[in-house]
């Protein structure tokens, strides 16, 4: 017994960490390695059936998932619907975010009502929002189109339109996500010191002006952060797919995810889906890899 | 300076009011008429106030089961959670084991999977431990997450240790410690933490569209996403108020530990 306590330290540590190592062992360490040696494997819904837990059944066949997998129309036309979804997604929320979140640092009349209002969105699931977002959408008894009528516009059938369905989906995540990251971003506001303000008012520095050179720069690390966490954020859109439009119309709205699950759940090609997903997994990695070494350098 | 906050106050209201719009819509269109919900251009406010759309709805869906499906998986999942979670934490903490800091940067690495790499294996997983389709399989393998681990750990970090010193003197056993000092000392903590996991497993869609096959396990989610898929049946009107129906617990939750919740997101985001 001391022997066992001079060699591993405090015996009940691992006592305490026992039931979450089972848990996170089973089900998030053992699954990422599955995943990796399924990628390289051809494996047929029936084996996988008949298989024991600790084995990965079908023949190796190397890299050919992978190399199917980029050279396929439809991982490609993935990838560009996901940066059509980013490019919308990530600028509108951030600066969405930011600019609430000087706006409720102040004292304006109803600002603890209104920062409630911004929250509520984040609260609620997916599957809520994209019903939401469905209805003022539809093409022929939607609010949108309706208000688009009282100014003699026609819009069109949103989700239905291969130009417009991605964005709406991405205004949705706007919609729901802009509360989360203003949170994050009011943090950091409070962070500024105030003499720092002070100093620009008697400077007769402009509004402007004191945004771009103080509260901007100020807000540099959160920023680094925030961008981050939207880029994976744009990464991981399935539910809003799944339920808004199924991928349609003409694969407009396919993204990563999206595509991993057909493959494994529809079409029962698991080597090729175990394949996708650590494509997605290794570009999530390069991301936080390179956010950790920009932070590094920026600290000195 | 006045004309300044004006027109803040201007742009808080306008973007406060566009962001009640949906929720606004929402709750107007559950309450018109099969007739009303059909007609263009739509009405703000319902004609008639068809109060009857929310009991339809919710015996023509056999709600109640997807509710007490959804709760059977909710409550157990955040209590293990927070109890293994908080195990775990405090040993991060507090104890000096071989391996410790290995592990806990193989946690932190944990962090960058994406939850799409999951699906498959997990499915696989769960299939071959017999929980398939069954309400288990969604409480068991999401009982200990590692950001609840990193959550307890910070504020049991801020735990004296001589607190532990003192108790462990008086005799006290390390169990006996953890549930008598530590837990009602982080207890602010753990009542964010509870809010954050409950919201969090009330609202998952992606693992029960997963994990589950035959209806009557269905949770709320996945009972509404399911009713779209046929909306040839369903007026509008009526999915709507079945979609406020699924919001309420959430809100109530929300509405009544805002303060609670909003702090836990702040300290768990802010180190991301």
């Amino acid at each position: 017994m001391r022997f066992l306590q001079r060699r591993f330290g405090e015996l009940s540590g691992y006592v305490f960490i026992l039931p979450s190592f089972v848990i996170l062992g089973l089900f998030l360490v053992y699954p990422v390695i599955w995943s990796a040696v399924a990628s390289f494997k051809d494996i047929r819904p029936i084996a996988l059936r008949q298989s024991g837990l600790f084995e990965v059944p079908g023949d190796l066949i190397g890299l050919r998932h992978y190399v199917d997998a980029l050279n396929n129309p439809l991982f490609q036309k993935a990838v560009v619907n996901t940066l059509y979804f980013s490019v919308i997604f990530i600028p509108v929320t951030m600066f969405g975010s930011v600019l609430l979140a000087m706006l409720v640092n102040r004292k304006l009349p109803a600002v603890h009502f209104f920062r409630s209002v911004f929250f509520i969105p984040y609260v609620i699931s997916v599957v809520s929002a994209s019903l939401i977002f469905m209805f003022l959408f539809n093409g022929d008894r939607g609010l949108v189109n309706a208000v688009l009528g009282l100014f003699g516009a026609s819009g069109p059938n949103w989700l239905a339109s291969t130009d417009w369905a991605m964005p709406v989906i991405a205004i949705m995540s706007c919609w729901k996500n802009i509360g989360y990251y203003m949170l994050i971003y009011l943090s950091g506001l409070q962070n500024i010191p105030k003499d720092l303000y002070e100093v620009a008012n008697v400077e007769g520095a402009n509004a402007f002006q004191t945004f771009r050179y103080i509260t901007w720069p100020l807000l540099g690390r959160i920023s680094l952060v925030v961008s981050i966490l939207l880029m994976i954020n744009a990464l991981n859109v399935f539910q809003e797919v799944y339920i808004m439009t199924g991928g349609g119309p003409s694969d407009s709205t396919v993204t990563l995810p999206f595509l991993i699950y057909n493959r494994a759940f529809r079409y029962y090609e698991f080597g090729s889906a175990a394949a996708i997903s650590y494509l997605l997994f290794v570009v999530v990695v390069a991301i936080t890899a390179i956010q950790n070494l920009y932070v590094k350098r920026r600290l000195g | 300076m006045r004309v300044a906050r004006m027109a803040q106050t201007v742009v808080l209201w306008g973007v406060g009011v566009l962001f009640l719009l949906p929720l606004y819509w929402l709750f107007v269109s559950s309450l018109k008429s099969d007739s009303e919900i059909t007609r263009f251009p739509p009405t703000f406010w319902p004609e008639t106030l068809v109060r009857s759309n929310f009991p339809e709805i919710w015996k023509q869906l056999h709600f109640h089961v997807s509710f007490l499906n959804s709760l059977t998986i909710t409550v157990p999942t955040v209590i293990l959670t927070v109890l293994f979670s908080s195990m775990a934490g405090f040993a991060f903490s507090k104890k000096r084991f071989l391996g410790r800091n290995t592990l806990f940067y193989l946690l932190i690495a944990t962090m960058t999977v994406p939850p799409t790499v999951l699906l498959l294996p997990l499915y696989f997983i769960i299939m071959k431990f017999g929980m398939f389709d069954k309400l288990i399989g969604l409480i068991l393998p999401f009982s200990a997450t590692v950001f609840a681990i990193f959550f307890t750990k910070q504020y049991i970090d801020d735990v004296p240790n001589e607190l532990l010193e003192a108790a462990k003197v008086d005799g006290s056993g390390d169990f006996r410690t953890f549930f008598t000092i530590i837990i009602p000392l982080i207890r602010p903590a753990l009542t964010a933490l509870i809010i954050i996991d409950a919201v969090q497993n009330w609202n998952s869609f992606t693992m029960p569209l997963v994990l589950l096959q035959s209806e009557s396990n269905y949770t709320i989610p996945l009972k509404l996403a399911l009713i779209t898929q046929d909306t040839v049946s369903t007026p509008w009107s009526k999915i709507l108020a079945a979609n406020l129906l699924s919001m309420l617990p959430v809100l109530a939750l929300f509405l009544s530990m805002q303060r609670h919740f909003v702090e836990g997101l702040m300290a768990g985001s802010v180190k991301g």
